[in-house]
């Protein structure tokens, strides 16, 4: 890629960036929540893409960020008001904005009438509010504004006296002694620090320097005698030898040039100190910003300035100051670091199982160490995981967008709040989110939030609120999308699967049941299939999403008052929490998110019903097992069948089984790695770990254990929910 | 007559492809040493820590903008001498002028070609070669 393609690139990125920027403020401005500061970020960012645009030549970009651009300023001078259909408008720019930007990078041509209802809108604004149109902005730029009264300044003319700052002489006695070269100090850059501040004069002090013969390198011989004019004061001058004091013979002494103005006595450094900030001609207007401050205080200095008063005690500028001091990493090298402390992770394991295994005298020391290593790693791991994290912000970004078109197609006046998009989750699971999170907001708006008409009638707000939460919570990222429309009805959903034959006419399901019952394959109960969800990928398949990254979904609806979604996920994917399970000779890892409890059976509970591996009886209901011996081929079993454990798994599809292992040797953290790279997809099995005595463990698949079961059953006449006849599902579908 | 190749320039942006495109165009006319600062804030530490030739900075920065960055270069005792030229948009006339007051010495609309800005620079520094 040449420099300039990798250029355009960096400029993209920027530009994904500065779109956020834009939606969110723009968001903030139309909940009434935006600061003076929002505005003003928002006019950047698209003065940013605009620049930016201009320089890489995409013309069409520039134009319509242009118009964009100068509706904003009207509004952030106060020329224009933000109200809300000028401020949607502005938000259905910045869709065409994301367009334009999008078809610049994949560099399709842009169609000269493209965004042009939006652009028409946009004058129009301008138009009627502002009292002005937008300068044309097609001529390449000028080299100068025409007309306008200005003269270059040249360099040697400048002599920046304009500070009106007074200039002192000092003199400067500095003679390095040994240690400042054995400190690896180096005399000559203090000399240049020391030029800096103004005009220096010095002479070296060579008397000290010995015949070559006699000269050793690394002694200092020569010293320095000078003046320096300067309008610094004593204390900047002395900050250039903070690191060599005591190292070094020195004098700064001020020379009394101007009557009055210091006096060159041993008191002189109490002046310099003490009376430094006061020989400061502050020039008056200027203090604030003359000094670099902190942004905070420069920030409210300048609002301070135009006489306007925050709104807010301290607006604290959101994502402002986390974009300036960031930068930008290959993916390919964090994901290298990512595997190497997975490594080490290992190592570290197998070190610890090394030393346990010592007798306790040779130990003893060593176990401390080795406590020292598991923290450090664990912490070096929590980095490293927190470097590759990304915002959610990533996926939810691309919400409002969602909400406003479907908002518009489907005539229901929906407001999407968002919350906790700052929650960080490693970029392989952000991966896995964006697609069910479309579909479930998808159908929230399609099926839940009903029309303004029928929620008047119901005797709700016109508009329906969507709630998009994201927060961490024991170790999980948990993603809520929460809506006040209609609700699930049981009774349509019951009714419907009863037709599909997903469930027997008989079952007695509760409602909480009821309702996962829209998680089943090849459900759908829109009256009509409207062209934006119900088309046959329902939420069987956002289910199975979530679940192929170690997630898992959770429905609460309550009829009438809407309906909350659940998503719970791993923080990551390359290491995760796992039960390390034996059955006979063998060990396995077992996804912690997968098992719902575990408990030895009394011999009595389990059931054994002719043809099936049995069923345990579990608080009144009864739990088919699975026996990991048989379905993994494995060997006898060492232990009899009463010390057996059980571990009740979730499989999904609102089922749950018990799976009969030998022995719970341990919950761990294990590095999870792939064995389809290597060596291909083997039913059943996720992964496989190295684990602490070395030995290779594989992660179970706990779904696909359970669909491999039961098929084995159906042939014994288990038949299970999951597996609808083929023609109800296409039916459905 | 100032050596293009020793010069030493701050170029200011938060953008970094506008940066790094500047950079490219500086080279294009010969300048190799361009230190770079994302705001005003970073650049003043830069410019405090050493000795600069000029100043390119950016007007629209969040942190610090060009403007102030300009007037605390102005009132800093090492660097209140760098030549400075600020960089605007085509529709930032007024901003010249505030610019010209607190001590700009010029001036430069983007987006600007190689010959632009070596006639911008040489307006301040005199003939580069």
């Amino acid at each position: 890629m040449s420099s300039l393609e990798q250029l355009k690139q960096t400029f993209f990125d920027e530009c994904s960036e500065a779109l956020q920027q834009i939606e969110l403020g723009l968001s903030d401005i139309r909940a009434d929540t935006g600061t003076e500061e929002t505005i003003n970020a928002v006019f950047r960012s698209v003065h940013s893409v605009k620049g930016g645009a201009g320089i890489f030549g995409f013309e069409g970009l520039v134009k319509f960020a242009h118009i964009f651009e100068t509706v904003l300023d009207a509004m952030r001078s106060g020329k224009l008001a933000a109200a809300q259909d000028i401020v949607d408008t502005l938000l259905r720019a910045n869709d065409v904005l994301t367009d334009l930007i999008a078809m610049s990078r994949s560099g399709e041509s842009i169609p000269s009438d493209f965004g042009a209802d939006c652009r028409t809108a946009l004058e129009q604004i301008l138009k009627s509010n502002a009292g002005g149109q937008p300068e044309d902005d097609n001529e390449p730029a000028p080299a100068e504004f025409e007309g306008l009264d200005f003269v270059p300044v040249r360099a040697e003319q400048f002599d920046g006296s304009d500070g009106g700052e007074a200039e002192r002489e000092y003199r400067i006695l500095f003679r390095p002694k040994p240690e400042l070269l054995k400190n690896a100090n180096e005399p000559l850059f203090i000399l240049r620090e020391l030029r800096k501040l103004g005009t220096l004069d010095l002479v070296v002090e060579a008397d000290r320097l010995p015949p070559l013969s006699e000269l050793e390198p690394d002694r200092p011989y020569l010293g320095w005698v000078g003046a320096l004019r300067t309008t610094a004061d004593k204390k900047q001058i002395e900050e250039v030898f903070e690191f060599v004091t005591g190292d070094c013979e020195l004098e700064i002494t001020a020379v009394d040039t101007d009557a009055g103005a210091g006096d060159g006595d041993p008191r002189a450094d109490a002046v310099g100190a003490a009376g430094a900030a006061a020989m400061e001609p502050a020039p008056a207007a200027e203090a604030e910003v003359l000094q670099p401050t902190p942004p905070q205080a420069a920030t409210n200095a300048g609002a301070d300035t135009n006489g306007a008063v925050p709104l807010s005690p301290a607006p604290a500028p959101k994502s402002t100051a986390a974009a300036a001091t960031t930068t930008r990493v290959e993916l390919e090298k964090i994901d290298r670091v990512v595997n190497m402390v997975g490594e080490l992770v290992i190592a570290q394991a197998m070190l610890g199982q090394v030393v346990h295994s010592l007798p306790e005298h040779l130990s003893g020391r060593l176990v401390q160490v080795l406590d020292e290593v598991v923290h450090h790693t664990r912490e070096l791991k929590d980095s490293v995981m927190s470097m590759r994290a990304q915002q959610v912000n990533a996926v939810f970004q691309r919400m409002p967008r969602l909400v406003r078109e479907l908002g518009a197609k489907t005539g229901k006046k929906v407001r999407l709040e968002i919350s906790g998009e700052n929650t960080e989750v490693d970029r392989s699971i952000i991966e896995h989110l964006g697609d069910p999170l479309t579909h479930i907001i998808r159908n929230s708006i399609d099926h839940g939030i009903e029309s303004p008409a029928d929620r008047i009638t119901a005797g709700k707000s016109e508009e329906g609120t969507i709630r998009l939460s994201a927060e961490h919570r024991g170790g999980r990222i948990v993603i809520e999308i929460r809506d006040d429309g209609a609700g699930i009805n049981s009774e349509r959903v019951l009714t419907k699967a009863r037709e599909r034959r997903l469930v027997s006419a008989d079952a007695v399901l509760n409602d909480d049941e009821i309702n996962n019952l829209i998680f089943l394959p090849g459900f759908s109960t829109a009256e009509t299939v409207s062209d934006i969800s119900g088309r046959g990928v329902g939420m069987d398949v956002v289910r199975r999403n979530i679940q192929e990254v170690g997630g898992r979904i959770s429905l609460k609806s309550e009829r009438g008052r809407g309906m909350t979604i659940q998503l719970a996920l791993p923080l990551t994917l390359a290491v995760m929490d796992g039960m390390v399970i034996r059955v006979g000779q063998e060990t396995y890892v077992m996804p912690m998110s997968a098992i719902v409890e575990c408990l030895r059976p009394p011999g009595s509970d389990i059931h054994n019903l002719i043809g099936t591996p049995g069923m345990l009886k579990l608080r009144g209901n009864l739990v088919p097992l699975v026996q990991l011996r048989d379905l993994l081929d494995i060997g006898s079993s060492a232990s009899s069948s009463e010390e057996r454990v059980v571990i009740i798994s979730d499989a999904g599809e609102g089922t749950r089984f018990g799976i009969v292992v030998d022995e719970l040797c341990g919950h761990q953290q294990v590095v999870v790695k792939s064995i389809e790279a290597s060596y291909g997809s083997v039913p059943g099995i996720a992964g496989a770990t190295i684990l602490g005595n070395g030995r290779v463990a594989f992660i179970l698949d706990v779904e696909k254990l359970s669909d491999i079961a039961s098929s084995q059953n159906i042939e014994a006449g288990v038949a299970r929910l999951a597996k609808a006849e083929p023609k109800a599902a296409t039916a459905a579908a | 007559m100032p050596i293009a190749a020793v010069l030493k320039v701050l170029v200011v942006d938060d953008q970094n492809s506008v940066r790094q495109m500047t950079r490219m165009t500086l080279e294009q006319i010969g300048i190799r040493h361009v230190h770079e600062a994302e705001n005003g804030r970073d650049a003043m530490e830069t410019a405090a820590l050493q000795p600069l030739d000029l100043i390119i900075s950016d007007y629209n920065m969040p942190e610090m903008d060009g403007l102030a960055l300009l007037r605390a270069v102005r009132g800093h005792p090492a660097a209140r001498k760098v030549p400075f030229i600020l960089l605007t948009g085509r529709g930032d006339r007024e901003l010249v002028v505030k610019a010209a007051q607190a001590g700009a010495n010029n001036y430069l609309i983007k987006p600007f070609t190689p010959e632009v800005l070596r006639q911008k620079i040489e307006q301040v520094m005199g003939k580069l070669s």
